[in-house]
């Protein structure tokens, strides 16, 4: 910290390093969908924001968004393509980004911008089941951890950082603070949440089935 | 244990213990048995009850859950549930929910728990809501149902998530386990229906008359109490019908009880009252009257004892009849005799003083009269002598014809045996002379006697065959006494009585009785001649009537 704190201070151009995370449950499962991400807390300009091609998409195919979860970075555009037989009726209602896009057929794609930091629920107001995630985040070092749990975040300078996890089935946010180091191979950061109950909306084993469960 | 001196009184008391003892028996297994019954199907009824309760309340919560869960999908609504704060504006949207699902009260909560808005208008009962809250929250099916009281009604509550399309709030939805749904149970399940809460009851369907049978249903709240649905059902009303049985069995039972005791009475009286007749037929016999005979029909066991009671005294009767002819037969003292000693042949030997009395002029008699007429004038003859003889004690030992046999001193012994036999010579002497007064008043001619008294060892006892038998002395001194009352013909003595020395020697009074020596004298059948003696007057005065006539003696 004292070291960071120095570099910072000497304004430096800083070396960059890896930071490797572990997320697992209260049962030392590894968590997949967990939205890893570092906050810089000395001041460390994160780069600008590059367009991504091709532009992310939420697709919506055989009544599911895909996607579950999705980590943008603030200022990101993300695709919502119906590439389903059926119309879709996608919202959302979260402060951070609140729209509809009323009944539209299959085929089309609408793209929306992501500005404002916050998480985003999608909807489907025709299927309760449909559900997805958009994690908007401020900071460029973010990503998804894949089935391992295991997720390493390349280019990151050296300094202090506040690590942030997030989980659809999270209750709050956790964070640590960590400081990176151009050290060669630093220890992962583990978190070990406390996962809810998956809450989510049970899809009916076929179509005239129940809504719910 | 009581006695009953009577038998009636006995079996009258046994009969209705037995027939008591045995109805109470049963009326009791009955009545056990009635309520056993009543218990076992009072049980089951609560049983069926307590599970249509659970099913009603399941059922319900159910209904309002997937009405709130469809309801919470609709668009419309959730855009205003998120899109408002106005609380006016958030409970006429509950209310309207409300309307929609059919439910008793409707709140909504933050997903922290907060209370939002409600249906209900009052204090915010916000408590009784956030435990389920809190549970649908950890629940994977993201639900919770419970009860809780709010507004003193108790409620059972289903807490469902309101998505978009994460869960975004939380609608709780309950209806009241009022007044009226109790007493909808009970129309259904005839089981009366109390809830409380704690010890405070919140309602109840039991107008409380009786004994009851309770099942008691715990239920948690929210605010972490207990509630208690009570279902009940009268003992009384299931035992009603039995009651009015068992009313109609006591009926049965007093009405057998009393004709039990009508039929111990009169068995008691069939048999006791010709026991009672008996008795005092007994009493009769035993006051002497064996004539009297006892008058019962029966086949029976009582006829059979009155038979032989009859029997019984018809041998009684038979045996006063011939104890009877025993003492006219034989004298009292003989006849005692027989009947303590019995009659056993045999005797032993005492000394005895024998009386010898013959009537003279007898044959000439029994020439001139008619022999009944004979026979009546010896027979008031002997009464008279005989007469004599008892009043002295004496024993009439045999009539011999106009003779008569008498012993003194036998069976009974008597020491002064010799004084009485001779005193009872001279009263025969005087008794005699007042018969010829009576018998000349007749125009009979009068009669004379002579008397021989003699006192000898002899044996006294039963003489005779076993079948025929009489009490009687044997030995020479009898014979001798026979002698002497010959010699009272011979002229020269001048006496009616003569007796012998040994008699003499036994009196205790020698000075009595008039006695003069008349000497010694050959007696027939004796080698020694006999000292004599008279008795008594001379017999000039009493002969000088006969007129001196000499008789033999009479056979």
């Amino acid at each position: 910290m004292l070291l960071g704190f120095a570099f910072a201070f000497l304004g430096v151009a800083l070396p960059a390093a890896e930071v490797a995370f572990k997320v697992v449950d209260q049962k030392n499962q590894p968590v997949v969908d967990a939205v890893v991400s570092l906050v810089p807390l000395d001041g460390t300009a994160p780069p600008a924001v590059a367009s991504t091609s091709p532009p992310l998409e939420i697709e919506q195919k055989r009544q599911e968004f895909i996607p579950y979860v999705t980590a943008i970075r603030a200022g990101t555009a993300i695709r919502f393509p119906n590439r389903d037989t059926v119309e879709h009726h996608a919202y959302s209602q979260s402060p951070a980004r609140k729209f509809e896009l009323p009944l539209y057929k299959p085929g089309r794609a609408e793209t929306l911008l992501f500005e404002r930091p916050g998480v985003v629920t999608v909807g489907c107001n025709i299927h309760d089941w449909m559900i997805a995630y958009v994690v908007v985040l401020s900071t460029p070092w973010l990503a998804l951890t894949p089935a391992p749990g295991e997720i390493t975040l390349g280019n990151v300078p050296a300094g202090r950082y506040r690590a942030e996890v997030w989980h659809p089935r999270l209750a709050k946010v956790q964070t640590r603070e960590i400081t990176v180091a151009p050290s060669a191979n630093p220890a992962p950061v583990s978190f070990q949440l406390t996962l809810k109950a998956d809450q989510r909306v049970r899809r009916a084993p076929d179509a005239s089935g129940r809504g719910y469960r | 244990m009581f006695r009953f001196r009577s038998y009636r009184l006995r079996l009258l008391f046994l009969i209705l213990a037995l027939t008591g003892s045995a109805q109470l028996l049963a009326f009791l297994i009955v009545a056990r048995v009635h309520r056993t019954m009543a218990e076992r199907e009072i049980q089951r009824q609560l049983d069926v009850a307590a599970v249509q309760l659970a099913r009603v309340v399941k059922q319900r919560n159910a209904d309002l859950a997937r009405g709130a869960s469809v309801l919470s999908y609709d668009a419309g609504l959730r855009e205003t549930l998120s899109s408002t704060d106005d609380i006016g504006t958030l409970r006429s949207v509950l209310e309207n929910f409300q309307g929609r699902v059919g439910a008793g009260l409707v709140a909504l909560l933050s997903t922290e728990g907060s209370l939002l808005a409600e249906t209900r208008r009052g204090l915010p009962a916000a408590n009784a809501y956030q435990p389920l809250q809190q549970a649908a929250d950890e629940a994977e099916n993201a639900q919770a149902s419970g009860y809780a009281v709010v507004d003193d009604i108790l409620h059972s509550l289903v807490v469902v998530p309101l998505r978009a399309p994460n869960i975004v709030a939380w609608v709780v939805v309950g209806f009241p386990l009022d007044q009226q749904f109790i007493a909808a149970l009970k129309e259904t399940t005839g089981v009366e229906v109390t809830l409380r809460h704690g010890s405070r009851t919140l309602a109840t369907t039991n107008p409380n008359r009786g004994e009851y049978l309770t099942r008691a249903l715990e239920r948690p709240t929210t605010d972490g109490g207990t509630a208690s649905i009570l279902l009940q059902y009268s003992l009384d009303e299931k035992l009603a019908p039995a009651r009015r049985l068992q009313r109609v069995l006591g009926f049965v039972f007093a009405g057998s009880l009393v004709l039990a005791a009508l039929l111990a009475m009169g068995i008691a009286r069939n048999v006791s009252e010709p026991v009672q007749h008996l008795a005092a037929h007994t009493r009769k016999i035993a006051a002497g009257d064996y004539e009297t005979r006892v008058d019962l029909h029966r086949e029976d066991e009582l006829g059979q004892l009155a038979a032989s009671f009859n029997a019984m005294a018809a041998g009684l009767a038979e045996r006063d009849r011939v104890r009877d002819l025993l003492d006219k037969n034989v004298s009292p003292e003989v006849a005692a005799q027989l009947l303590r000693d019995g009659a056993a042949l045999g005797g032993d030997e005492r000394e005895v003083t024998i009386l010898f009395a013959d009537l003279r002029g007898f044959t000439t008699l029994s020439e001139k009269l008619a022999p009944r007429d004979l026979l009546a004038l010896l027979n008031r003859y002997l009464d008279r002598m005989s007469g004599e003889i008892e009043r002295q004690g004496g024993v009439i030992d045999k009539f011999i014809g106009d003779a008569i046999m008498a012993l003194f001193g036998a069976p009974v012994p008597q020491p002064d045996a010799a004084d009485r036999a001779l005193a009872a010579a001279v009263a025969m002497e005087h008794a005699l002379a007042e018969l010829n007064l009576e018998l000349a008043r007749d125009g009979h001619p009068p009669l004379a006697l002579g008397i021989g008294v003699n006192t000898a060892r002899v044996i006294a006892g039963n003489i005779g065959s076993h079948r025929r038998l009489n009490y009687s002395v044997l030995g020479d001194g009898v014979n001798v006494a026979s002698r002497l009352q010959s010699l009272t013909r011979t002229p020269e003595f001048d006496t009616n009585v003569i007796t012998s020395a040994a008699t003499i020697a036994a009196l205790r009074d020698p000075s009595a009785h008039g006695l003069r020596p008349l000497g010694r004298v050959q007696v027939k059948g004796r080698s020694e001649p006999v000292e004599i003696f008279a008795a008594g007057s001379p017999s000039a005065d009493a002969a000088s009537a006969i007129g001196g006539v000499g008789v033999g003696p009479g056979s």
